[in-house]
């Protein structure tokens, strides 16, 4: 189903779901700095930029509170937190990357053991994405498979129009929900034409033979090669909107206090380290190593999905300018040139 | 005992510390009963599963369920104090509540091991995971052949379990070999004096229907598996649980893995085959 929504009734329908008690999440500017968070109202929404962080914080805080404590003598009281307590979010304009790396985190969060404090936030979260327009030169999400276009992880799916209104596609229970409850704001789609979309220039991987290589290369020189100067800031790892390692940790005192569930990364080097001092990755590259085949093999061995969606942020804000983009380039080569005669055929 | 409900998976339960046993001058262990009544009868677990246990206010630490599934009523974890967890958790006396959250991960395959001859070999701060399994097998004796325990540490004082071990040594259907490394021993040392692998060679067990379970420190492990297989056991036959730094527990914070295996999931019990398979990098 599409829809069409002028640039005024989008601003409309935000305010008016803000007025109606709904919290409404958007890029806003934040220290100077575009960050997703809630808006007050709708014209601090800043559109034109790519948010710093990714929208996965919507749903995976950079920290949140995940119990807390009280000790009484030798008594100790916990309260947990209720996850019922998480408000009904409408998060606006998301670009693809974001919103596709939404889902591909649904498998992490919800195998086995259910993680809550994700879960119940994706099911009161509806996602409004929004088509690319512009790219940079760090954006390569049609190398890794998707689009500008892409509505996975979206609700509602917004293109923008030459005439300044949005093309509005209604992508799952959700998004027609709310179109239903705003109908007055919706009209059927008119004569204005889309925008062009953005044209991101890394050539497409083969995200099958790049796992094939990672699957017979865990020791290789490119791991040296490519990440001895990584400095093991983690920046990489903050950004990204599917990297999704944690830490959980106390903060309090003696008698009170909470426990703590924050983003963590594999760059660090006292990720992996154990009390005796052993570190299975002690040196910079197997750290850098490990995030390269968790994104492109291990999260697909284990969920059949890849870890990235090609947003660009962990080359953009990289110190040492390492562009995985690059690199999985690199790898992409190296796979096809070892791809037998007769073996399988790019798709 | 997973549980799926929609529950927050990171809140642990409460239990009291009901005894303390100090194991050598840094190693402790504390022995642990629910405060919960319904979960006192209820928890259940298997010989090698782990747990996350807090300190309130300092964090969470990973050690295996020391005690034996067959002694119910109370859990028991052994923990050498070397940061903020353990120094807190050895400040705790008894009556004075902690936090458990588990069990976790899988263990060993118990049922596999019935009618066969039992070989443990450890090292150290790491007879614990074994040491559940240890008294699961002794409690259910006539289920299993001959039952062999090579036991080392770097020196005399390093032995944890120093009770168990004399009593071990007392029964007539167990073996023990204790051993301490070169330099490690006092003048009434009762033991032989050697590093594990070789002790294991000397004591040389039969492969034959036999299973063995190593834990020890990397270096111990990595001696131990070739004088195994001189022995003549096969890979499928060697079983040992590796330890890596965890968090949650629950196969989502992705510290754990070896490879695309996580440990707090896929172990931390594997056989020497499985080890085998998994890139270096643990």
């Amino acid at each position: 189903m599409q829809k069409y929504l002028s640039r005024h009734n989008f601003y409309t329908l935000l305010d008016t779901l803000i007025s109606g008690g709904i919290r409404v999440v958007a890029p806003r500017m934040t220290a100077g700095i575009p960050l997703y968070g809630p808006l007050g109202e709708s014209v601090e929404m800043v559109l034109d930029q790519l948010p710093r962080r990714s929208a996965k914080e919507a749903f995976f805080p950079v920290c949140e509170d995940i119990m807390s404590y009280e000790k009484e003598g030798q008594q100790v009281r916990l309260t947990d937190v209720e996850p019922a307590s998480f408000p009904e979010t409408v998060l606006v304009g998301v670009r693809p990357c974001d919103a596709a790396a939404i889902p591909v985190l649904d498998g992490v969060f919800s195998w086995d053991y259910k993680d809550e404090f994700f879960l119940e936030r994706r099911r009161k979260t509806t996602v409004i994405g929004l088509a690319c327009t512009s790219a940079d030169d760090a954006c390569f999400c049609t190398a890794v498979g998707l689009s500008p276009a892409d509505t996975r992880g979206s609700d509602l799916f917004l293109t923008p129009l030459a005439d300044g209104g949005y093309l509005c596609d209604v992508c799952s229970d959700k998004g027609e929900a709310l179109v239903a409850d705003t109908i007055n704001l919706f009209s059927e789609p008119g004569s204005s034409t889309p925008l062009p979309l953005a044209a991101p220039s890394v050539p497409a991987f083969d995200l099958k033979k790049v796992k094939g290589w990672l699957d017979g290369h865990f020791e290789d020189p490119l791991w040296d090669g490519t990440a001895l100067r990584c400095v093991g800031c983690g920046a990489c790892a903050f950004v990204c909107p599917a990297c999704h390692c944690f830490d959980i940790v106390d903060e309090g005192t003696e008698k009170s206090g909470k426990r703590r569930k924050s983003w963590d990364a594999c760059g660090f080097w006292k990720f992996t380290h154990h009390a005796s001092g052993h570190n299975p990755r002690d040196k910079q590259p197997k750290r850098y190593r490990n995030r390269i085949m968790h994104k492109f093999k291990y999260y697909d061995d284990k969920f059949g999905q890849t870890l990235c969606t090609g947003c660009g942020r962990c080359v953009r804000i990289c110190p040492v300018g390492i562009d995985i983009a690059a690199i999985v380039t690199e790898i992409n080569g190296m796979a096809i040139e070892c791809t037998p005669a007769g073996g399988e055929t790019r798709s | 005992m997973c549980d799926h409900t929609n529950r927050n998976i990171y809140l642990p339960h409460l239990v009291t510390v009901t005894d303390i046993i100090d194991e050598t001058p840094d190693v402790r262990t504390l022995r642990l009963v629910f405060q919960d009544e319904q979960l006192r009868g209820n928890f259940s677990f298997r010989a090698g599963q782990f747990a996350e246990y807090s300190a309130f206010g300092a964090g969470e630490s990973t050690f295996c369920i020391a005690s034996s599934p067959t002694r119910s009523g109370y859990i028991e974890c052994c923990f050498r104090s070397v940061g903020r967890v353990t120094e807190e958790l050895r400040r705790l006396e008894v009556g004075d509540t902690m936090g458990v959250r588990g069990p976790y991960g899988n263990s060993f395959p118990l049922e596999q091991f019935y009618g066969k001859n039992l070989v443990f070999v450890a090292g150290g701060i790491a007879l614990p995971p074994l040491r559940t399994l240890i008294w699961n097998c002794l409690d259910l004796r006539d289920r299993f052949g001959d039952i062999t325990i090579v036991y080392g540490a770097r020196t005399e004082a390093d032995l944890v379990y120093k009770r168990e071990l004399a009593e071990w040594q007392e029964r007539a259907d167990v073996r023990l070999v204790k051993t301490v490394d070169p330099g490690g021993s006092s003048p009434s040392w009762d033991g032989q004096v050697g590093f594990v692998p070789t002790v294991l060679g000397e004591a040389a067990p039969a492969a034959e229907n036999s299973i063995a379970l190593v834990c020890g420190p990397p270096v111990m492990i990595k001696f131990t598996l070739p004088v195994l297989e001189n022995l003549g056991f096969s890979d499928d036959q060697v079983y040992t649980t590796l330890e890596n730094r965890m968090k949650c527990g629950l196969g989502k914070c992705g510290r754990c893995n070896v490879g695309n295996v996580y440990v707090c999931k896929d172990g931390p019990v594997f056989t020497a085959r499985q080890v085998k398979g998994m890139p270096m990098e643990f």
